[in-house]
């Protein structure tokens, strides 16, 4: 799972209302290589949350993400590298996400996160 | 919205059509999967093992599918009274998805296309793959199977995907996504197997952002004359042995969406009855199976995909009374 997807999970659990962003237990992140597309960066910025993806990536092991972006840092290809690999390149292979108001656990498995709710969650 | 009638109404009007008479556990069981009720506890639990049996059919049969069909596991669309050869097959199920979307009117303008996509139901990840690549643009898929998800995964890494898909394993009734998400809404044969029809609706439109398309492609029953409350019970019976084999709740029609979508406020509903675009379809899955290669994989697979298989005539069967109809159904969601 790399961070743009986490990046619009959220806990769906009945009652909660504050289930973005889930956080991240890590048990092996992998970095996979992926071609750098400055257009493409450039669309996301405006459409992800920013500061669920510096947290993210911290936890993944990745802290060069600078705290707050604004569009004109969009300019800078450092900026856009560090965003790129933060965005794109960090996998979670094996893991947990953990609902921010419950603590409810999904687990991730192969890089797959399981979101299936229990008979009581929904 | 749905009108839930009284025993006395409904009686009233059976006596003058003639139809059966629906018992109380049969309508609750229709306005249920309907969603128009709050389900009790024992539908509740029926839901619960339904969604397993999904998942495990899937996990099971998902192979055997890919094997022979390849990674679309959904109808082809083709012309009607076409002869057909299997290689013919696979550009059908592409037709299928290009049909869709042009049905849907979906943008293909590089401003206004879909930036974003939901792939509800995704199976194997062949439709999630072909639009990420057809938009140049993310899909995320969403399957009950652990089995589909990873393979999907695994398929999508093989074709250099894997940074444009992604795919998870969650429930289609409760999308683990949050509001407004997605530019296309996309579900492919899967709609058949949600027991809360409303509630799976209302998901599609709650992860729908504002302009975005909602296409739902699946398999519904011939739409009821206003004087029917019901099919007739040899068409239940029929569709009962389909439901068994293939993990579906009860079937509702194309009229029961249109409904829904109008009731969510949706814009630019458009339906349709594909049913002879697809005829070609099952005989050739059918021919498929009795292939050598067909039944050695089948009795390799398990005792749920041989059931799937042995059912196939029955779809064939269903399809020849216009009992089943292979239905297209679209909608956008206001700005």
């Amino acid at each position: 799972m790399r961070l743009l997807t986490h990046n619009m999970l959220s806990s769906n659990i009945k009652g909660v209302t504050n289930g973005f962003p889930l956080r991240i237990e890590v048990e092996k992140v992998v970095e996979k290589s992926v071609d750098f597309n400055p257009d493409f960066l450039k669309n996301m910025l405006a459409k992800i949350e920013y500061k669920a993806l510096v947290e993210a990536s911290r936890i993944m092991g990745y802290a060069e993400l600078p705290d707050h972006a604004e569009p004109s840092m969009l300019e800078s290809d450092d900026f856009l590298r560090k965003f790129h690999h933060a965005l794109m390149e960090l996998h979670l292979e094996e893991g947990t996400l953990v609902c921010p108001q419950t603590g409810r656990k999904f687990p991730v498995n192969k890089g797959v996160p399981n979101m299936l709710l229990h008979e009581d969650e929904v | 919205m749905l009108q839930i009638l009284s025993t006395k109404q409904l009686t009233t009007r059976f006596i003058h059509t003639g139809a059966r008479i629906l018992n109380k556990k049969e309508m609750a069981v229709r306005q249920a999967s309907l969603g128009g009720v709050d389900v009790d506890l024992e539908t509740k639990t029926n839901v619960e093992k339904l969604k397993r049996g999904i998942a495990e059919f899937y996990d099971e049969s998902s192979g055997i599918w890919e094997d022979i069909w390849g990674d679309h596991m959904h109808h082809g669309f083709y012309d009607p009274n076409s002869t057909i050869s299997l290689s013919d097959h696979r550009a059908a199920q592409v037709r299928m998805i290009e049909e869709a979307l042009k049905f849907a009117s979906v943008p293909e303008d590089p401003m206004k296309k879909p930036k974003s996509i939901v792939d509800v139901g995704c199976g194997i990840g062949g439709s999630s793959q072909y639009l990420a690549r057809k938009y140049g643009t993310e899909c995320t898929g969403i399957t009950l199977s652990p089995v589909q998800a990873e393979r999907a995964r695994a398929l999508a890494a093989a074709q250099g995907l894997e940074n444009k898909v992604s795919f998870e394993v969650a429930d289609a009734l409760n999308q683990p996504f949050p509001d407004g998400k997605f530019d296309l809404v996309w579900s492919m044969e899967s709609g058949e197997h949600m027991p809360e029809k409303a509630k799976f609706v209302n998901e599609l439109a709650r992860v729908a952002a504002p302009g975005a398309r909602i296409i739902i492609v699946t398999w519904c029953h011939r739409n009821l004359s206003s004087s029917e409350q019901s099919l007739n019970p040899d068409e239940n019976k029929l569709l009962d042995k389909i439901c068994d084999a293939y993990y579906l709740p009860t079937w509702c029609s194309t009229d029961d969406y249109v409904k829904l979508l109008q009731s969510l406020s949706l814009q630019d509903i458009k339906a349709a009855d594909w049913s002879e675009y697809v005829a070609p379809f099952w005989p050739a899955v059918i021919r498929s199976a009795l292939t050598w290669k067909g039944i050695t994989s089948l009795i390799l697979s398990g005792w749920k995909t041989i059931k799937g298989a042995m059912v196939m005539p029955l779809m064939m069967k269903g399809y020849k009374k216009g009992l089943i109809k292979f239905a297209i159904i679209t909608c956008r969601k206001p700005e």
